[in-house]
């Protein structure tokens, strides 16, 4: 509630506090969508903290508390494992991408740690066809801890609603 | 360090490569008989172990990119190579090889100039050529099979037509219709003959044979010295041996040039008087229907195929084409044949008959005077052995002059078929080049093609023998078997390629045939006789089967080629639906724990048709088509849930959980009006139910009735390694992966058949050194072909010592995980095997990838795409720290898997690749000592080659 009048209204300083913690959040966002796009994978696994989870999974397994995921990383080794393997030994054809994310909320939660979600889309254009295709659509469900260079992903888990996947995810989202 | 022992000499191949670890170096040592050299273990170009490589005169070649280095010197001998390949001192001691990592071999400057060295080649003993006495199937086979068994030596082929051997059984099917390219029965086309070092002797025969010296007389005066001699003169079409019979207008069939004079005579005839009733006689009988010509079909005996055939089926044989309009009359004999008025009159022991074209179809006279002038033994035929020699030594025979080399139905026969010649010949050229490796015995397989109809014939009749039919007598589907003692002997399948695939195990089977289990009845001697089809109206180019076998030709090469319109085509992709899918297959629907509960459902699909899993209130599961029997609403609409019943939301016809119709709304109509028929009846109105079987907690479903049990199904093989992975713990659902993939569904299986292509696509692996030397591996196809199991075993890395797991890990440098516990393997399974990928037919994927586990489940959209669905489980009982694992290993596989993600991508460049360039072909001929089956070697085809025996099987194409 954004309402200055309102018996409980948040003073203007803690409105400031949100709108300003809000920015950082999306700066973040923007900062993570950019190095996916443009494929610094090595880059998108720092901004993990050392226990960062991971996880790219189906709303249907989601919703039915199924664990199985398309990424799964319990760490930040596994996400620089993923990202250095991605782009040392993985086979797929080439691409472009891009994430756009929006609709943010963001809570601070007690231990000043920051809960998010967002909600995100992924556009992919392959070589061989002139459209864009709308890859993935699903939400983020976040937590934020900050460290010494900002913020880092405590975790991540990315909530896909597109049932099918076209053929292969071979750039995280 | 200095010498240290790394082997005994005795466990190296003399003449080949094995690889050894020493302190974490992989070594490759080559022996040359009591002398070992050894290099480093991996090739410089890529990463390849030199372990798997080929030896030869003093070189190594790498498996990978056919780079050869010299074994003494380390010096890299050709592109792509261009750094040389660390060698090291080693030393043979007491029997023992030794190896210094810290100093190269003898300086290679002094090594001087290579010699020579012997390589092993196959001659049979000899490096005098093989002579070949006849070019026709047999040849051709022989001549390939010596080549792949290594033999090296000259090989002439000495033919009296003028033309390379070619195949006959279109002969007297395509050939004598329009529009037939001689080139498609081509079995050794030009090419091959110059690159399989064939000298070829058109129009000439071998006229003489001297045993003893081992010299080949030609009728051109030539003189060949052989090694080997193969006699595969075939024979000669049976004259009938009255006056008349090489009038202008008689026509017999053995050569090309006969079929094209048939032809030829038919466009021009009006009538056509067919003398003898076997395969050939009732063949060019439906040729000449097929072009409205008025045909009689004359037969000597009371039956057709008497002494071939129990007179039951000759009957039913004999009523096919009288349903076709052909006048079939037997007892009787031709005794003279005279021009007469611009006809031809056949005198008869029943009267006159006239024809403008008398086609004779009695037999074959093998030709085995070449045999028996060089000594042979010949009894109707020449007498031979399972690797076709006969009794004189240097000699070999094949093919229709041949004597199958045990009796058949108690007697010794030859065996005049397609499969025959090849089996036969392929026997003699493997033996000729040294390879006496018994080979599995096959029934007798043949077919004919008439009247519209595919026939098939697997295993030899008795003419005693009773004989059960199922199906209509006479009609597509009708399927014979010959039975003695209860025991089926032989099964004769009209248009139904499926039955003589299950026909496989029964001829082998020891229980009697159970007629009321098949649903089939005996059939007497005598049955009525069928009405009649109006000729006029019998148009046979309209039949559906007859215009697919048309137009979709294997290519003659056979199994080691695959056109593209097998992965492309949408009337190949509906037959499939239709024959496969649909066909006499289990089709996995569902896991039992996703329908744990009365009432629990899925959404599923068997083949692209959905269908819903549902438990029902007494436990029993049931599948039955997401399609209301109404108006075809697709009404299930939800992935799983649970429900007391499914209602359509269409029109509210409602069904229970078993697919059976309970309600219909206003069936009654209302005040007396509307509403259903009187004789409307729900029990008539159900949804499409399947048949189900369940086994280890896995269902499937079948449309088709009398499906044998999912263990036969299986097959022993691919039961076990089905039930290591299902071992008898309760899978527990971890969720889903769904994704499209834009390719021909086979390619799936055939990414699973193809062990070539783990190392070479999956560098993830090799180069993270995950994949440890010396690893076991099996590409397993089941005797059908239809299934199969890529397995491999994890050496145990838990006992290796920290240094050498180090090395390991690191064969680039750089390149290590910061988490290789995610590949650890926790064996949990009682099988040798760390990862096994079974494909099931048609539509089922079981993924055992060390601990993370999967059903892929295939469902196809198109030719050019399919579905597919991921379930991934675990077992109940797993502990928290499993169930991690066994998500953590899941980064492997699925749509973004360090594998999986690279099958997908690679599936789509195939199917683009041919839909970019349209009309080609594929090569599947890696291992061509295995044509197809299980393989030995990893670097093989023969698990894909199975699948396609089995699918052109049940596709019905020849």
């Amino acid at each position: 509630m954004l309402n200055p009048s309102s018996a409980n209204a948040p003073s203007r300083d803690d409105l400031i506090d949100a709108l300003l913690l809000k920015a950082e959040v999306e700066a973040f966002n923007e900062a993570y969508a950019s190095a996916l796009d443009e494929q610094r994978l090595a880059d998108w696994a720092e901004m993990f903290t050392v226990n960062g989870f991971y996880n790219i999974i189906s709303r249907e397994n989601y919703d039915r508390k199924l664990p199985v995921g398309l990424i799964y990383c319990e760490n930040r080794g596994m996400i620089r494992d993923r990202a250095f393997a991605l782009e040392k030994t993985a086979m797929f054809a080439p691409r472009y991408l891009r994430h756009m994310v929006g609709n943010l909320k963001v809570a601070e939660a007690v231990d000043g740690s920051i809960d998010a979600t967002a909600n995100y889309v992924v556009f992919q254009v392959l070589f061989d066809r002139p459209d864009a295709t709308i890859h993935q659509v699903g939400r983020y469900i976040d937590r934020f801890v900050r460290e010494e260079g900002g913020l880092k992903l405590a975790s991540r888990i990315c909530i896909y609603d597109s049932l099918l996947i076209d053929n292969a995810l071979c750039i995280p989202v | 360090m200095g010498f240290r022992k790394v082997a005994e000499l005795d466990a190296l191949r003399d003449g080949g490569v094995t690889g050894v670890e020493v302190d974490g170096v992989p070594i490759a040592l080559f022996r040359m008989g009591n002398e070992v050299h050894a290099t480093h273990g991996i090739c410089t170009h890529a990463l390849a172990f030199l372990k798997d490589g080929y030896v030869e005169d003093g070189t190594i070649e790498c498996p990978l990119h056919q780079g050869v280095f010299d074994i003494r010197t380390g010096r890299a001998l050709c592109a792509p190579l261009t750094q040389d390949l660390a060698t090291y001192a080693a030393k043979v001691e007491g029997g023992a090889v030794f190896v210094d990592l810290d100093s190269a071999s003898e300086s290679p400057s002094d090594a001087g100039p290579l010699e020579e060295v012997q390589v092993a080649e196959n001659t049979g003993g000899s490096s005098l050529p093989l002579v070949i006495a006849g070019a026709g199937q047999a040849a051709a086979a022989a001549i390939r099979a010596a080549r792949a068994a290594g033999f090296s030596a000259p090989i002439h082929l000495v033919g009296a037509e003028p033309h390379l051997p070619y195949e006959r059984p279109p002969l007297s099917k395509e050939a004598l219709g329009d529009a037939f390219d001689r080139a498609s029965a081509c079995r050794l086309p030009p090419a091959d003959v110059a690159a399989l070092g064939v000298t070829f002797h058109p129009g000439v025969r071998v006229t003489a044979v001297d045993a003893e010296a081992r010299v080949a007389t030609l009728s051109d005066n030539a003189q060949i010295p052989y090694g080997a001699l193969l006699i595969a003169t075939g024979g000669t079409a049976r004259r009938l041996g009255i006056p008349g019979d090489d009038l202008p207008g008689v026509h017999h069939l053995r050569t090309l040039e006969d079929a094209e004079a048939i032809a030829a005579s038919l466009a021009s005839a009006r009538t056509v008087a067919v003398v003898g009733g076997g395969f050939i006689g009732l063949e060019l009988a439906s040729a000449a229907r097929a072009r409205g010509l008025k045909v009689v079909l004359l037969e000597r005996e009371g039956e057709l195929m008497s002494r071939l055939l129990p007179p039951a089926l000759g009957a039913a044989f004999r009523r096919l084409a009288e349903a076709h309009g052909v006048e079939v009359r037997r007892d009787v004999a031709v005794e003279a044949i005279t021009a007469r008025d611009g006809a031809l009159a056949l005198a008869t022991t029943t009267g006159e008959i006239f024809a403008d074209t008398v086609l004779v179809g009695v037999g074959l006279v093998p030709e085995t005077a070449l045999a028996a002038l060089a000594g042979c033994e010949v009894a109707g035929g020449i007498v031979v052995d399972a690797f076709g020699r006969t009794s004189v030594d240097g000699i070999w025979a094949a093919g229709d002059c041949a004597l199958h080399h045990v009796p058949l139905d108690g007697r010794r026969g030859r065996l005049e078929s397609w499969r025959n010649a090849e089996e036969q010949g392929a026997a003699a050229g493997r033996s000729i080049a040294g390879d006496t490796a018994a080979r599995t015995e096959k029934a007798p397989w043949f077919w004919t093609d008439q009247f519209g109809l595919n026939i098939q014939m697997l295993g030899v009749p008795g003419t005693g023998n009773e004989v059960a039919l199922t199906g209509t007598d006479g009609a597509a589907g009708a399927v014979y078997r010959t039975l003695a003692d209860g025991r089926v002997t032989a099964v004769i399948a009209f248009s139904d390629a499926a039955a003589i695939r299950a026909a496989r195990a029964e001829l082998v089977s020891d229980t009697p045939f159970d007629l009321a289990a098949h649903g089939a009845r005996l059939l007497a001697p005598q049955e009525t006789n069928p009405t009649p089809i109006d000729p006029e109206e019998d148009d046979m180019s309209a039949s559906p089967d007859v215009q697919f076998a048309k137009k979709y030709v294997w290519p003659q090469e056979g199994l080691s080629i695959i056109p593209d319109w097998v992965y492309t085509d949408e009337t190949v992709y509906q037959r499939e639906v239709e024959r496969i899918f649909h066909g006499r297959t289990w089709n996995f629907v569902a896991l039992e724990c996703e329908i744990e509960n009365p009432g629990d459902f899925i959404r599923s699909n068997v083949g692209p048709t959905p269908v819903v899993v549902a438990r029902a209130e007494d436990g029993t599961i049931h599948v039955f088509e997401n399609r209301c029997a109404h108006r075809a609403a697709e009404f299930c609409r939800d992935l799983s849930g649970n429900a007391k019943e499914f209602v359509c939301p269409y029109h509210q016809w409602s069904y229970d959980l078993k697919g059976n119709l309970v309600g219909v709304p206003f069936r009654r109509g209302v005040d007396g009006k509307g509403g259903m028929p009187k004789d409307f009846k729900p029990a008539d109105h159900g949804l499409k139910q399947l048949n189900v079987t369940t086994h280890r907690g896995v269902v499937f479903a079948s449309y088709a009735d009398g499906m044998e049990s999912f263990p036969e199904y299986l097959g022993p093989e691919v039961l076990r390694e089905f039930e290591a992975t299902f071992d008898g713990r309760k899978p527990k659902l971890l969720g889903h992966y769904r994704h499209s993939l834009p390719g021909n569904w086979k390619l799936y299986h055939e990414n699973l058949k193809d062990p070539y292509h783990a190392t070479l696509l999956h560098t993830f692996l090799v180069t993270f050194g995950l994949l440890v030397a010396g690893n076991k591996s099996l590409m397993l196809a089941d005797p059908s072909g239809r299934h199969g199991v890529m397995a491999s075993a994890k050496s145990d890395t838990t006992h290796i010592d920290a240094d050498k797991k180090k090395e390991m890990r690191a064969y680039k440098e750089g390149m290590t995980l910061e988490e290789p516990r995610f590949m650890d393997f926790i064996d949990e399974f009682d099988s040798p095997w760390s990862v096994t990928m079974a494909t099931i037919w048609p539509n089922l994927i079981v993924q055992r990838e060390m601990n993370t586990l999967g059903i892929r489940h295939i469902v196809p959209t198109g030719p050019n795409e399919f579905i597919m669905k991921w379930t991934m489980f675990g077992f109940e009982g797993d502990d928290e720290e499993m169930t991690r694992h066994r998500l953590r290993q899941g980064n492997l596989m699925g749509p973004a898997g360090f594998l999986g993600l690279e099958d997908n991508e690679a599936i789509k460049f195939v199917q683009d690749g041919m839909l970019g360039v349209p009309g080609g072909e594929h090569l599947v001929k890696l291992d061509p000592g295995t044509e197809a089956g299980t393989a030995d070697t990893l670097i093989s085809e023969a698990a894909i080659r199975a699948m396609y025996r089995h699918w052109r099987d049940a596709m019905g194409i020849a």
